[in-house]
Formats: structure tokens, sequence, C-alpha cells
């Protein structure tokens, strides 16, 4: 394959919703979810400085169909963005969805279909539908989440025969890390809880975040003088995936995210700043997502190696990277793979806090799965806002001290596509 | 109505297997590679050629971690929380499954992954609705 696009893509605009609950969080409760959307399309479209009617295609994206029931996506979502009469399309890649939709929209843009593509993304995966009521929500119970999550995962062997993500996502993971490394059980652990302390750190300062407390404050909230002793609390952070803990997980959400994606040439003179998308790369793979080595998944490899030789970059250009982190420790292994971390010494960075945003290798900074929270189809856009607002010197007390000029955004939707998107300065 | 002959399936095939205490795989013809579970297409060189096997379910446990209680389907409520492990099959095939035979607690945990690699064998584990692969520690 050639793996080039032929005509410059940019991100012109970018919008991103509070993640949270449509049901109990501040700027969200009593939202419909068509509001939640448009919300994030507005952002975006104002941020390009357009409108709905400027955009020749629309790609919408939605995983989870079962709780926001808005199939055909597109069309239902039409007047609530000014979009009506454009060319679209509802689709998903899972939790890469609204990034394989940049990518599917910088491909229309270089091929000189389309000049200007919005992509969205909209996910509940806290609350659904409640009865038949057009606008009523109602909370969905952990398994049903994960019931329905994981009809993306495996239907004909896996899920039937007890396949279970914490395990293989966390657990099995980091037992492998450890073992190839050579790192104790007790190592693991405090690295893992200095890890949360720098997403929650970063959600801290971050007002979309769904957990904006830093874990000391929630430590001490709890009655804890000592943020490790929470740490280590059966109540409070139990294993789910021994040993991985609670709070090394994503966190559910309910939210939406938009971005513009246009010709490199159209984009000049444009409202805000816009990034180039240098270059994609993605790959999947079904179960087992790993062989002998856990730490190493040869579909991440492979969408890391086609996303650098598209963007012309190597590890050593990347200033700001994000990796899927629905469990902190495969989002370790994943930027070991990328060069930005050396290979075994993830945890030893995150434990210096180097991946802090005011450190040497910020990773992250909007709070990641946990903090920022997961709303599956949405979260890949939420990564991208937050890299172009880093890009353009925007994330207010969170930003990086050296404004990025490439970002790397990775993401892994269930189970698995493994996607990497790059972007760089214009 | 008609009489209709029913088509084979590779996962019917494969469960009714399990049934009975038997692993279904299929090898390729081209490349002699194993796909497991088994499907209609060869997993390492997308040959269509390939042929029903029955593996020894002997193998190897790697790792071993556990699930969540309630687990994530309905179908686990009953035994969760449960030892989930990364195996290699004597085959080849690396699988992860259900683990009998060791506690999912930390303790018993620590003390497996710090044994190493151990030696399992593949059982069949019925549960109320479907017949499950699991791997049971040797000895
Ligand atoms: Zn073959």
């Amino acid at each position: 394959m050639r793996n080039k696009l032929v005509e410059r893509a940019v991100i012109s605009g970018v919008g991103c919703s509070r993640f949270g609950d449509l049901l109990e969080t501040p700027e969200l409760k009593g939202l419909s979810i068509q509001e939640l959307m448009a919300r994030a399309v507005k952002e975006a479209l104002d941020d390009a400085g357009i409108t709905g009617q400027d955009v020749d295609a629309v790609f919408a994206g939605n995983a989870m169909v079962h709780s926001s029931q808005v199939p055909g996506t597109y069309s239902q979502l039409s007047k609530w963005t000014g979009t009506q009469f454009k060319a679209g399309v509802h689709f998903e890649a899972q939790c890469s969805t609204t990034n394989v939709g940049a990518a599917m929209a910088a491909m229309s843009v270089a091929a000189g279909v389309y000049d200007t593509v919005l992509v969205y993304g909209l996910e509940t995966t806290r609350t659904k539908v409640k009865g038949f009521s057009p606008y009523e929500r109602e909370p969905i119970s952990h398994q049903q989440t994960w019931l329905w999550t994981d009809m993306a995962v495996n239907q004909a062997y896996g899920v039937p025969q007890g396949y279970d993500i914490f395990s293989t996502y966390n657990g099995l993971v980091a037992l492998g890390y450890c073992r190839k490394y050579g790192m104790s059980i007790d190592d693991f652990d405090r690295s893992m809880f200095e890890l949360c302390r720098t997403r929650r750190l970063h959600g801290s300062m971050n007002p979309k975040a769904n957990i904006q407390e830093k874990l000391e404050d929630r430590a001490a909230r709890e009655g804890f003088s000592d943020p490790y002793d929470y740490w280590q609390s059966d109540k409070h952070n139990p294993f789910v995936a021994w040993p991985s803990r609670l709070l090394s997980l994503v966190t559910t959400a309910d939210g939406a995210s938009a971005m513009v994606i246009t010709r490199a040439d159209a984009a000049k003179g444009a409202k805000s700043q816009p990034v180039e998308l240098k270059g994609f790369g993605i790959s999947y793979s079904d179960l087992p997502w790993y062989g002998e080595d856990a730490t190493y998944w040869e579909f991440d490899r492979r969408a890391i190696d086609a996303a650098f030789d598209m963007a012309g970059i190597t590890a050593a250009d990347i200033d700001y990277l994000h990796t899927h982190d629905c469990s902190h420790i495969s989002g370790i292994c994943t930027a070991e793979a990328t060069g930005y971390l050396e290979p075994g010494k993830g945890l030893a960075a995150a434990r210096d806090g180097r991946l802090r945003f005011d450190g040497d290798r910020p990773m992250s900074t909007h709070g990641g799965r946990h903090a920022f929270g997961h709303a599956w189809g949405a979260s890949a856009g939420t990564d991208t806002y937050e890299a172009v607002l880093q890009m353009r010197g925007q994330a207010g007390p969170r930003q990086i001290r050296k404004t990025p000029e490439i970002s790397v955004i990775h993401t892994h939707g269930y189970a698995m596509i493994g996607t990497v998107v790059v972007l760089g300065s214009v | 109505m008609p009489n209709v002959a029913e088509q084979s399936s590779a996962i019917r095939s494969y469960y009714e297997g399990l049934a009975k205490g038997v692993f279904r795989a299929v090898t390729c013809k081209a490349c002699g590679g194993y796909t497991f579970p088994p499907t209609g297409c060869c997993e390492h060189c997308a040959s269509w050629d390939v042929t029903p096997v029955e593996l020894s379910g002997d193998a190897t446990l790697l790792l071993a971690s556990h699930n969540i209680s309630p687990a994530c389907h309905p179908r686990f409520e009953k035994i969760a929380p449960y030892v989930y492990g990364h195996l290699r099959l004597k085959e080849g095939p690396i699988v992860q499954g259900i683990v009998l035979g060791v506690k999912p607690t930390p303790e018993d945990l620590k003390a497996l992954f710090e044994r190493g690699p151990v030696p399992v064998k593949a059982e069949t584990l019925q549960m109320s609705d479907l017949p499950v692969i699991a791997f049971r520690l040797a000895g």
C-alpha cells in the first residue's frame, strides 16, 4: 500500500462536551442526547468559523446503540446540527470511533472528494433511554454496560466462555509486565498509584473531566492521612483483576466530541489555528490480543508503524502522547511501543512524575480514560481535542511548557482496533 | 414444511464437542497452522482449506488473574469471582480461559505467579446453558 495522503488535510475546529452523567453531572443534567451532541458540534463548527451548511459530509459515530437508540445518527441529528442534505454515514470503531472518523475524513479530503467533513462521536455509557420516553433516561447497571460493550468482543467463543475485560486488559498484562521486567508486585502497585495520581491531577485542572478531584483530596475526604493507604484499601480500591485495582481503570461517562477536517489550503485564514492530520495507522485483531509476551500487541505495532511512516516522523519527534488508557498498564505498554517511553521504564517514568503536564514526557493531560472519563465512541475525539488545545497553547493551567509541535494519539477500539493519529503544527 | 438439511457450523460443532469433553480446532492444509477455537478460514494464512482436528487439552498456564463479581456476563454470576488465565496449548495456540484448582485471592495468585508457568489440563465446565472450556492445574 502507498500509505500516503496525496493532499494535506487539517483539523480546523474541535469541540467536546463535559463528560459525566446525564442524570446528575453539572452542565449535563437534564440534556437530551440530541442536545448533548449538538453542543460538541456547535463548539467545533464555531471553532472552525463555519456552520453545518458549510460542510460537505458528516461522519456520525456511535458505538453502543443499545443505550443511545439513535441509529441513522446522521439524519436524526441533522436538524440539531444544521447539517440537513449533506452526505453522511453512521459508523463505529468502538472506542477508536472518532479518530477512525478523522482518518476517513482525511482520506476523503485528500482524495479530492470533499473539502470539509464534520466528524462527531456520541455515547452514553452511564445512562440509557427510560422505557419509550423521548427524553427521560435512567442509569445502566454495571453488568448491563459490560454485556452491551462486550458485544464488540468475540461472541462466538470469547465472551460465551468467560472472557473478562478486567483480566485480559489489566491483570494479565500487569503480570506479563512484571515478569518480563522483573518488577515486584509491590513496586507495580506503587507505580499504578502514582500514575493514577497524575491522571487525577490532570482531571482536576480540566473543567470538562468526569472526575475533577485529585486522588489525595479524595483520600483525605475518606479520612486517610496517607493517600497510599487509601489506594491500598480494599473498601475504596479493590482488586478488580489482581494485581490491578479499580482506580487503574476507566470510568464510564456520557459525552460527545466533534471535529472539522478540511483541505489545508481551504483552512488558510481560518478563525482558529488549524492542526495538520499528518498521518494515521489502523490495525485490528480478534482475541487473543497478545501472544506469550502480554506486553507486545502486534496490531498496535502495525498501527504505530503505519502512522509514523505516513507522517514521516520517528519516536524522537513526539512532543505529546496519549495512549488508550482504559487500562493504565496497557496504556504504558503502548507508550513504550511508540518509543516515547523506554521499554520496561514506563512505570518508573510515571513514579518520577515525568508523565505529568509539567514533566518531560507529558501524557494524557486531559485526565485520560480514568479522570476525563470514557464515552466509548466519543472518547478518541476528546484525545484529539486535548492535543489540539495543547498545540495551540490553549490548555490553560495544564498547558505543556514547550508547546507541542507533534502529537501522537493512540486509541484501542474494542476489541481490538489499534488506531494511531499523528498531528503536526501547521 | 420441507425437510431442510442443516448446514454444518464450526461454532455448534465446537460446543457439541465440549459437551463430550472433546476440544475441537481446525488445521490448515496450506500452512499447517492451528486455528483455535475453530473457524472456516486459517487465521495465519487466510486459506479456506481447513480441516477439523481434536486437541489434546494439554496446556501451560502462563499467567493468572481473576474476574470481577458480579460477572460481566450473567452466565458466570454463580461462579464469580473466578480465576482467568493466559495459556499456551500444547499444539501452539495462545488462549485465555477459566482456570480451576486455585482460589481467586491475591495470596494464592501471587504464589502461583512466583511459581512461573505450570501445566494444566483442559476440561469441560458445564454452565446452566452452555458447556465451556476450563483449565485445571495438574497435580
Ligand atoms: Zn494457513
